[in-house]
């Protein structure tokens, strides 16, 4: 098949490759089924961008995108590639500027039933607790740079630190909440004063905190092990880095155009700019951005903290009662150095995920003892007016993706024409009619991010289940939304 | 002085076609086509103004740096700049300066803005000049 002069060969049924040519490194890989491709890949640069990463020095085996491949910068959104550590490579544009965008689910005892005539006075009570909006501020009080600098030091145990959390909370976030690498020298004034009073905060976009109803469970053996059941009141929260992690991408994109010229890398889109692992610069971007990643595994514990007291407060529940677990924290926006198998050994690379989340199998080291049986969570939003899916990492996951799967829905719609689909409509309305309560700063947010403007995100979910990458545990469906 | 800018379609981000009868224009467009991004069609009394010095190893970057400072000032210094006043721009082998004067306003609690712009990506961007006019285009991450 020939899309945008990209020639895509298929490998199965869900499974296409772009062949390697002229000056790629390797091939491209691309998990979308036949109509994904038609329906959503022909009119961007996506493959383009698939075809350009696999450029960078040093990747190995594939340039890889998962079903929710769309338009990115640099990388596409759903993009994979791992570098090798001797030659290979790190880009900012394989990480993207949320630098550690991620999602984490909280599990409760409550069931649906029992609090749906209270939905919206929970909402609302959320969108006071939780800031949001462009530039947020304000959830805890503005913190002292040595605080700050703590938080970029230690993560989540921060929040832990400061009776914002609990062990267990640390225990089920990726990589313990704490990337320990981070270097706060490495990070410019700006990005700190980006950072200092956005603790806690959602930010705007397609950021969101949910409240969520366990809606369908495919596993359940694995929705036991993950204290899933139908009729749960979960709760489901998106951000990252906020504006430290944009800074930060800022400032590195900079030094690496200047490193991409002085190793003399000859680069298909200056968002690729890359330095060498090994060398000064590659190693300064490594460590800021996981001083950022730290930055933002502590956002969303501060902001589930803060969660979890409001529906302590509103429903007045003891803790027993309520049964708040952090069921995982995953990112989708990363570069972390792991061990994959390239051939026959097992070798230390740097997985670049840009919208892309971690999927490891069960038996991983890296993953909580808890999972060990069945593997780690993976958590895949959809949109606020329809479904999303905590799906369960893979040994196939391991051999052809670098533990990676999908990580969203993707953009069906830009926010222009969503506007115009909007017009004359009640969003609102129509979400309080699927039993959806919302509560935005703006009702632009409300109307780029309706459920129009979105693919389907079981199309994206199914493609990484048939392909064996990841497989379905659980569907849950919102009934209280807040946004920017 | 000719400059103007046009959205172009773009599924996750804002893109948008600038040009520019100069490099002050293109970049006048610029900042024209950020402040529609993140603050709409709102009408805000400036009543301040600001002087920045900027300089770049090439003209994209430049831009880069230019817009990614506006968006600076607005989100942590809350000052959002509403006009260029006046611009110059040195380009030569050495790299790029650029010295402005900006029209702006403190920003107070009730002003709601339109949306958050992470960061001006260099993704596509190559400013091309053809006739007498500079283009490019740019793509904001938002």
């Amino acid at each position: 098949m020939n899309v945008g002069g990209i020639e895509l060969v298929k490998v199965r049924e869900n499974l296409w490759e772009i062949p390697q040519t002229g000056q790629m490194q390797v091939p491209g890989r691309i998990y979308i089924s036949r109509d994904m491709i038609e329906k959503g890949l022909k009119d961007d640069e996506a493959l383009k961008q698939v075809v350009n990463v696999a450029h960078l020095p040093g990747i190995e085996k594939y340039s890889l995108a998962m079903p929710d491949i769309h338009w990115g910068y640099g990388f596409p959104i759903g993009g994979v590639a791992a570098t090798n550590l001797d030659e290979g490579v790190i880009s900012p544009g394989g990480v993207g500027y949320d630098i550690n965008c991620g999602v984490r689910l909280a599990t409760t005892n409550i069931e649906y039933e029992r609090i749906q005539n209270r939905i919206d006075d929970l909402v609302s009570k959320l969108f006071q607790a939780v800031p949001t909006g462009v530039g947020a501020s304000g959830a805890i009080k503005k913190l002292s740079m040595i605080d700050l600098k703590k938080v970029l030091t230690k993560g989540s145990v921060w929040a832990l630190e400061n009776d914002l959390g609990s062990s267990s909370d640390i225990d089920f976030t990726e990589e313990s909440g704490t990337l320990k690498n981070a270097d706060t020298e490495v990070v410019s004034k700006r990005a700190f004063e980006r950072g200092a009073d956005q603790v806690g905060t959602l930010g705007s976009g397609n950021h969101f905190l949910e409240v969520d109803v366990v809606e369908e469970i495919y596993d359940a053996k694995v929705a036991e092990v993950f204290g899933l059941f139908q009729g749960q009141i979960v709760i489901q929260i998106h951000t990252g880095s906020r504006g430290l992690g944009y800074q930060v991408c800022d400032d590195y994109l900079k030094v690496l155009l200047q490193a991409s010229k002085k190793y003399g890398f000859k680069l298909p889109d200056k968002q690729l700019a890359c330095a060498p692992i090994k060398s000064q610069e590659g190693q300064d971007y490594l460590a800021a951005m996981q001083a950022a990643a730290n930055f933002a595994w502590n956002n969303r514990q501060v902001i589930m903290h803060l969660a979890k007291k409001v529906l302590k407060d509103t429903f007045s529940m003891t803790e027993s009662e309520l049964g708040f677990k952090l069921l995982y924290d995953v990112c989708h926006n990363i570069a972390k150095i792991e061990k994959h198998k390239i051939g026959k050994e097992e070798k230390e690379v740097c997985v670049h995920r840009k919208g892309a989340t971690r999927a490891f199998p069960p038996r991983s080291k890296m993953i909580p003892a808890k999972y060990q049986g069945v593997g780690q969570p993976v958590l895949i939003p959809g949109d606020m007016g329809r479904y999303s899916y905590i799906l369960v990492g893979t040994e196939k996951s391991m051999e052809e993706t670098f533990g990676s799967s999908c990580h969203g829905a993707g953009r069906n719609l830009s926010r222009t024409r969503a506007l115009k689909n909007a017009k004359g409509r009640d969003l609102i309305a129509e979400l309080n009619k699927k039993g959806i309560a919302i509560q935005a700063k703006g009702y632009k947010t409300i109307a780029e991010e309706m459920s129009d403007a979105y693919k389907d995100v079981s199309d994206v979910v199914e493609v990484m289940h048939k392909e064996g990458i990841t497989r379905k545990v659980a569907k849950i469906k919102p009934v209280g939304v807040i946004k920017g | 002085m000719s400059k103007s800018y046009k959205f172009v379609d773009h599924t996750a981000d804002i893109a948008v076609e600038l040009i520019g009868g100069s490099l002050e224009d293109l970049f006048t467009a610029g900042a024209e086509a950020w402040f529609v991004s993140v603050a709409g069609e709102i009408k805000i009394e400036e009543d301040d103004m600001l002087e920045l010095e900027l300089s770049a190893s090439s003209k994209e970057e430049l831009l880069v740096t230019f817009l990614n400072e506006l968006n600076y000032l607005l989100i942590t210094k809350k000052w959002l700049c509403t006009s260029i006043q006046s611009i110059k721009i040195f380009d030569d082998a050495d790299g790029c300066e650029l010295s402005a004067e900006l029209k702006g306003v403190k920003l107070k609690n009730d002003i709601q803005l339109k949306q958050e712009i992470k960061s001006v990506t260099y993704h596509q961007l190559e400013i091309v000049e053809k006739d007498n006019d500079y283009s490019t285009l740019v793509v904001f991450d938002i």
